[in-house]
This record gives C-alpha cells, structure tokens and sequence, in this order.
C-alpha cells in the first residue's frame, strides 16, 4: 500500500522542459484527472454531510421560519421519541432478517444458475429482471398484489389453503411483506455475485475431492464454504448497509404503516424533513441513521478482516 | 444399475422442478402487473383471479397518455439516464487511470475517500442540498437532477474502472512508450480498446441505476420540466373518471410498464455482459 503513495522516481529519463520533470508533470496531471470526480464529490456529499451534521443541533425550519442554535435538544427528543424508536427497531429487524433469507436463498440460486441445463441463460436473465426494475415499481405494485380479495398472493395462499390473511393492515403480516417484497427484488443481485464467486472456484478441486470419495454434501461442506467464506462475509455487510438505507419499498407499499410499524429511519428523516418541514430534528434522525451505518461499515469490516485471517 | 439410473432421473426432475418454481415466483408478480395494465375494465378482478384474460385492451394506456404529460417524463428519464452515465464514465476514467498508471501521492486516499464518501447515504444530505438548491435555483431542473445522479455513480464506477485497468497488463504500455507514446495517446489508442467492455457494461449499469433513480427526482423535481417517469406512478392513480380501484391500479400498471420495459429489455439483451459487470465489480 505504502508503496503506491510514495513518489518513486520513475524509469524515465527527466526531460527537461519548462522548467518541470517529467515527473512533476505527469503528477500536476494526474491531479488534475482525478479532481472532477473528488469536487464532484465534495460538493455533493462531503459538504451537505457537514452542514447535516450542524443542522442537527439547530432548531430549523423553513415554515417556522427559525434557525437557532439549541444544542443537543433533537437528540434528548430523538432518544424519547417513541416513533423513532419503532423506526429503529424495524429497521434493524428488517435488516437482520431480510439479509439472511438473501445470503441464504442467494447461495442456491447462484449453485442454481451454475449447473449446466439446457435455457440456463434465459434463466439467468430472468433472475436479473427484479434487479433491473425501478424499487418503486415494485413497491407500489406491491400494494394490489398483497391486496386482501384481489391481491396475487392471496389468490395463491387461498387456492391452497382457503384462507385469505390481511396483509398490509396487521403490523406483523405489513413488516412481512416489506420483507417479501425486498427478497424478491434484492435476491437475483446476491445470486449473482455468489455466482461469480461459485465460477472462481477451479473445478479441479472439486474433481480432486471426488477421487478421494467426498460425496456432494462434504464437497460443498470443504471445498465451497471455506473458499466462499470471505464473499460470503463482504457481502452480508455490503447488503445491511444497503438494507438499513430501504426507502423506496416502504415509501410506496406500507408509508410506515400500519401505525408506524414500518417505518424505517430514512423514511423518518423524510416525513420530518420534507413533510413537517422541521430540518434540525430531520438532520437529528439523519445522523442516527449515519451511525448505523458507520458502525457496521467498522465492525464489520474489523470482524471481517479477522475471521478471513482466521481461515 | 437401474437404481442408480432411477435416482438420476429422479434427481434431474426434481432440478427442473426447482428452476420452474424459482422462474415462476419471479415472473408471476411482473406478469400480474402486465395483466393489472391491459386486461379490459375489471374483469382481472374477480376472486379468484382469473389469469389467461380473454379481454385485452389498451385504454389504460391511452389513459396516462392523455391526460399526463408521460412522454415529457420520459424524455427527462432518458435524458437523465444517459447524461449521467457517460458523463460518470468519462470522469471516472480519467480518474482511474490517473490513479492506476501515475502513482501520485494520495492516489489510495482518493480511493478510500471514494469509498468513505459512499458510506454517506443520500438521506444524511439531502436536506443542505435543498436548501442549497433553493439559493442556486437549481431546483426542479434537470441540470440540478444531473449533478446529483452522476455523483450517486462516482465511487462505485471508479472503482471498478480502476480494477478493470488493473487488469491490464502494464507491459503492453510500457511497450508503446518505448514506442514513443504519450499519456493521452496511450489512453485513447491501448488502453481504451482494451477497456471497452468494461465501459460498456458499467456504462449499461449506470444507465439502469439513473432510470430506476426515484429518491432524488421525489426531493429536487417538482414540475414537468424536470419530473421522471416513475413519479407518474402516484399521479395515475387520479387519472379517469372513475374512481375504482381496478382503474386505479390498471393506470398504475400502465405507468409501471412503461417505466419498467426499457430496463427489461436491456437486461435481456445484455444479461452477459451486466452478470459479469455486477460479478467483477463485487469480487475485485
């Protein structure tokens, strides 16, 4: 890594011009290549970040027309609120779970997809199509296809159990079908990165393993886990932070209800910024959410780092 | 033997069977939406439902067209989608290969700082950027929407242009300079052909994320001039006299098909190269 950042003088000769080497020229070049995408950046993430972050100890609101300083009071009221607390536990138990039924279900899709059958590539492409469409398609689709009378998913449930459950108006059946929803459209991206993954593994191992009578099962167990581990691992963080940030799904099937069952963080962050147009309390809930996400970016990467050692 | 011979045979039932069920829990839903769209009046809606409609029609359709403006929305998402994309791609090569091919310092915290920045989701900044946006007029203009579409593309495009040129050997620059090439000669006639089909699918990738973009436009897009295709989703809803539901959600459907079939069909016609692009990236 170290060797990368430091200026080694390259093989070239340093020809002269203007005053500058070669060297020193290429690097004022280089700079300038690489500043669009860093101001870019800046101005974009970096900046507003800061001013959030600020933002949160503010009492701010445009329609109040006030902007003063008031210190930590959003986040005592953050921390006693009773609909950003729900907000957070649903946003943590929807992760947890719809992030394991991916892991899970996005390995045997992906050993799926890899054995040889005749149409595998049309398969393939099927198992992009959820991927490919707009979150909020789905998400607002979702509201008749988990429709009590005429919804898809009762029309099956009922043609082989003859009940017809009441999807989005319970709290437990509504935070089902946010999770349903999510695996659906979430699943085929995992897949086909464990799929890639899958691909990497040299087929002579597993012929190896067959010579020395593993069956399928210790295969699996020996050969694929331990070599599938680190992906395995990289992309349940990877797709926790994706799940902790779900905005669209939420925003068109349940609009955080029944009551605010759920209601996720960023949907908190938009009813009260963009909604009731408080922006300090708004910026307040913004920051929790940045919490979460940092603290499982750092532990999971520190945790990661060492169970791959571990292998 | 016949055991043996039984067990496979069973075996490869039960895979297809597997396949069917897997390919059916992902096309029924999108099919219910395409019958949601064209079946006529509310016959879809009969309980239990009737799948293989006899009644097709396109009225839904005409509906959304006429009485919003959808075609204006369209040409804001295409318009979106492909600014964005090339415009991400051209900076982010640039970038990439500054970082790879001139090893100036600082080029790992370019990287890392990419990747931290990326770690700021768009819900922790969005309230500055409108407020931002409100002083600089860029509200409800495409220009504003381009700004931050590309800058939701920076990071993850970088990145995996950078590992894309990684891949390339460094011999065969070296080669050329001995040749007497120069920086952006090299750029344009040896690494970029050998580039090309990871621009183009990250290019592809780039395209889908702009078109399914939905956060941003729902914040900073408050008029025709600058509103996306899936924000006419909601706005169907209203549309007709009626106000029944099968109308509702038929105009829904007709909007969600028109949102949706461009994105399909590229991820049909380019299912290769988009597996492979989501796979480098991710595994790199």
């Amino acid at each position: 890594m170290s060797s990368i950042t430091t200026t080694t003088p390259t093989k070239q000769p340093i020809a002269r011009s203007r005053g500058l080497s070669l060297r020193t020229k290429q690097i004022l070049l280089a700079y300038a290549l690489v500043a669009p995408v860093v101001i870019w950046r800046l101005f974009t993430t970096i900046y507003p970040f800061i001013a959030t972050l600020l933002l949160s100890f503010q009492d701010n609101s445009p329609i109040r027309r006030k902007a003063e300083y008031i210190g930590l009071e959003n986040y005592e009221q953050l921390f006693q609120d009773l609909r950003v607390r729900e907000s957070l536990g649903f946003t943590l138990t929807f992760t947890v779970i719809s992030v394991t039924l991916q892991i899970l279900l996005g390995l045997g899709i992906a050993e799926l997809l890899n054995r040889r059958f005749r149409g595998r590539n049309i398969v393939r492409a099927i198992n992009l199509l959820p991927w490919a469409m707009p979150a909020i398609v789905i998400g607002t689709a979702g509201t008749w296809i988990f429709n009590t009378d005429y919804g898809l998913v009762n029309d099956i449930i009922w043609r082989l159990t003859g009940n017809r459950p009441l999807w989005l108006v319970e709290a437990f059946t509504a935070q089902l079908a946010v999770v349903l929803i999510d695996v659906w459209k979430n699943t085929a991206f995992v897949a086909i990165i464990f799929l890639g993954g899958l691909q990497g593994i040299s087929g002579e191992l597993y012929e190896a393993a067959k010579i020395d009578g593993a069956n399928g099962m210790q295969r699996y167990r020996f050969i694929t886990v331990p070599l599938m581990l680190p992906l395995i691992l990289s992309m349940t963080i990877f797709i926790s932070i994706f799940r902790v940030l779900t905005f669209e799904v939420i925003y068109a099937l349940t609009a955080g209800g029944p009551g605010s069952a759920t209601s996720v963080l960023s949907y908190a962050v938009y009813l009260e910024g963009f909604r009731v147009l408080n922006f300090g309390y708004a910026s307040s809930i913004a920051m929790l959410l940045f919490v979460i996400v940092l603290v499982m970016g750092i532990v999971g990467f520190v945790f990661l780092r060492r169970a791959v050692e571990r292998l | 033997m016949t055991t043996f011979q039984l067990g496979k045979q069973a075996r490869r039932i039960l895979f297809g069977l597997l396949v069917l069920v897997f390919v059916l829990i992902i096309l029924l839903p999108i099919y219910y939406i395409f019958l949601t769209a064209f079946v006529a009046g509310p016959r879809l809606f009969t309980s239990p439902l009737t799948y293989f409609p006899t009644n097709i029609s396109f009225e839904r359709f005409v509906n959304v067209l006429d009485s919003l403006p959808i075609w204006r929305y369209l040409f804001n998402t295409v318009f979106l989608a492909v600014t964005s994309a090339v415009i991400a791609l051209v900076i982010c090569l640039l970038a990439a290969y500054a970082i790879v091919r001139v090893n100036f310092p600082g080029a790992n915290l370019v990287l890392i700082g990419l990747l931290a920045s990326s770690m700021l989701p768009p819900f922790t900044t969005v309230i500055p950027l409108f407020q931002m946006y409100q002083t600089l007029k860029l509200m409800n203009t495409l220009q504003g929407l381009l700004i931050l579409y590309v800058s939701a593309m920076l990071p993850v495009t970088t990145w995996v242009l950078v590992s894309f040129i990684r891949q390339i050997p460094a011999e065969i620059e070296d080669a050329a300079r001995v040749d007497g090439a120069e920086f952006w000669r090299m750029l344009w006639y040896i690494t970029l052909p050998l580039l090309r089909p990871g621009m183009v699918t990250m290019g592809l990738i780039n395209f889908i994320v702009g078109w399914n973009e939905f956060f941003i436009p729902l914040i900073f897009a408050r008029g025709i001039e600058s509103k996306v295709i899936t924000m006419a989703l909601s706005e169907a809803q209203s549309v007709g006299s009626s106000s029944q539901f099968y109308q509702n959600w038929g105009n829904m459907s007709a909007v969600a098909i028109l949102a949706t079939v461009p994105v399909f069909l590229l991820t049909l016609f380019f299912q290769r190269q988009i597996t492979d692009g989501i796979s480098s990236g991710a595994i790199k």
